[in-house]
């Protein structure tokens, strides 16, 4: 039986939701579209029934549109998120798009490219069918960088996964380089391959791009298949958490770390160490940091958390939240700040895989 | 007329994130700012005793620190000790303009 997608429109003027709802009910493939005229309402909705698309207004009483943004990024991760509002602000149209949403649209402009507006919703409830990128990232982003290559393209690749960003540049077909995750180039290539899902759209070259990849696409893909098998097929479990435990030693030497610990969510697990004994109070300060952080970015609606750093004459900290754990890095206080953040990233990834 | 004004909504509005540095001392009362008057001084406060919260809790884990700085995806917030209170700087950020995918800097 065919299932239709369901859209959900949020705005606190009821006229324009009803205006709203009738435009919308011209999309060809008929969506079931719902109302709601609060946030809470719209979070409830949310909630009882499994929709395709949010269509949020920012300016909104007790609740504004970037406060549902924020909790609909948690809570549902897989929906997409249209921002329509007539606030002409480029810093809330920064700030929507620091909170992950799909699309912002000022109303206006909805009216006068109702087309393109229907199209664009249109896509989003197609794409999961149409080619089923979002749920099987994987294969769907090795046929596109194939499909790149093989077509001599310049172009850039953007892939966006929860909250991580990744770039792949593209010249003539040839790969030249990638960033995600703090990493460039050849790394970065191989830690987007195992990416689990995501979103990606292609962006207008960069013909200046300086190269850093030089192997091919498909030496650099025959090395990920290996590895994979390698985990396919591992050794004993000792040697594999002896290699592990190697590999996480030389990220922390290359790089240049006093310590590192990570620390799980639930408090009945130990937190994990390296270079720095009696963890209690650290982890204490940690949690209660990233507790605050957090507390703090919801009031704000200052949009995900990206760290928290701390510093005094002796050292640097700098807390990073990763993959649901909380990671605390110790540097030495003559380390570079504006590398920092990426330094860390870089660590606690190999920590982390 | 009061009265009345129990049944009316609030005026929906969107809060612009702050910009400008503010002092507060150890009990958390704001000293002086230039963060924008338009800014509700209740979320002034919000920021300070969380603030106060890092930092003192800095202390009693007995790692002290003299900076904190938290970084959200469209806004700074950086603070340096005070002897128990802080000069707290928020810099809202522009995600669009940055250059890079790898994100801000510290």
């Amino acid at each position: 039986m065919e299932t239709k997608h369901k859209i959900l429109i949020l705005d606190d003027d009821t006229d324009w939701l009803d205006t709203c709802r009738d435009f919308l009910a011209q999309l060809p493939s008929q969506p079931e579209i719902r109302i709601a005229a609060s946030g809470v309402r719209a979070l409830a909705m949310l909630d009882a029934q499994k929709f395709r698309v949010l269509i949020c207004d920012l300016k909104m009483p007790r609740m504004d549109g970037l406060q549902v943004l924020s909790i609909v990024r948690r809570r549902f991760p897989s929906l997409r998120t249209v921002v329509l509002t007539g606030l002409q602000d480029d810093q809330f149209r920064s700030r929507a798009y620091a909170l992950g949403v799909d699309l912002f649209w000022l109303k206006p402009d909805m009216q006068e490219n109702s087309q393109m507006f229907l199209d664009c919703i249109e896509s989003f409830l197609g794409r999961e069918d149409a080619d089923g990128f979002r749920d099987n990232h994987a294969r769907n982003l090795l046929d596109v960088i194939r499909m790149e290559c093989l077509a001599d393209n310049s172009s850039v690749l953007k892939i966006t996964s929860s909250r991580l960003v990744a770039k792949i540049w593209f010249h003539h077909g040839e790969l030249v380089d990638a960033a995600a995750e703090g990493a460039d180039g050849e790394a970065a290539f191989r830690r987007i391959l195992k990416w689990k899902s995501g979103t990606f759209e292609s962006l207008p070259a960069e013909p200046e791009r300086a190269r850093t990849i030089t192997k091919s696409v498909d030496a650099l893909m025959a090395e990920s298949e290996q590895r994979i098998d390698k985990y396919v097929n591992p050794g004993s479990p000792e040697e594999l958490e002896q290699q592990k435990l190697v590999e996480q030693l030389a990220a922390i030497a290359v790089e240049g770390a006093e310590f590192l610990v990570s620390i799980p969510a639930k408090k009945e697990i130990a937190p994990k160490s390296w270079g720095v004994k009696g963890t209690e109070n650290l982890t204490a300060w940690a949690r209660h940091a990233e507790k605050t952080a957090l507390r703090l970015g919801e009031i704000l609606s200052a949009g995900p958390l990206n760290y928290v750093a701390g510093s005094n004459l002796e050292r640097q900290l700098l807390l990073l939240p990763q993959n649901g754990k909380t990671f605390v890095v110790g540097w030495p206080p003559e380390a570079v700040g504006e590398k920092l953040f990426e330094q860390t990233k870089k660590l606690t990834f190999a920590w982390d895989s | 007329m009061g009265f009345l004004n129990w049944f009316s909504s609030p005026d929906p509005r969107v809060h612009n994130l702050p910009s400008g540095s503010f002092t507060v001392d150890r009990h958390g009362k704001v000293m002086s700012a230039t963060v924008g008057a338009d800014f509700p001084a209740s979320l002034l406060h919000d920021i300070a005793w969380e603030i106060l919260s890092v930092f003192k809790e800095a202390r009693t884990a007995q790692m002290p620190l003299a900076e904190v700085s938290l970084d959200f995806a469209g806004l700074q917030v950086s603070a340096r000790d005070m002897q128990g209170g802080a000069i707290i700087f928020l810099s809202p950020k522009n995600p669009l303009a940055t250059p890079s995918p790898a994100g801000a800097k510290p």
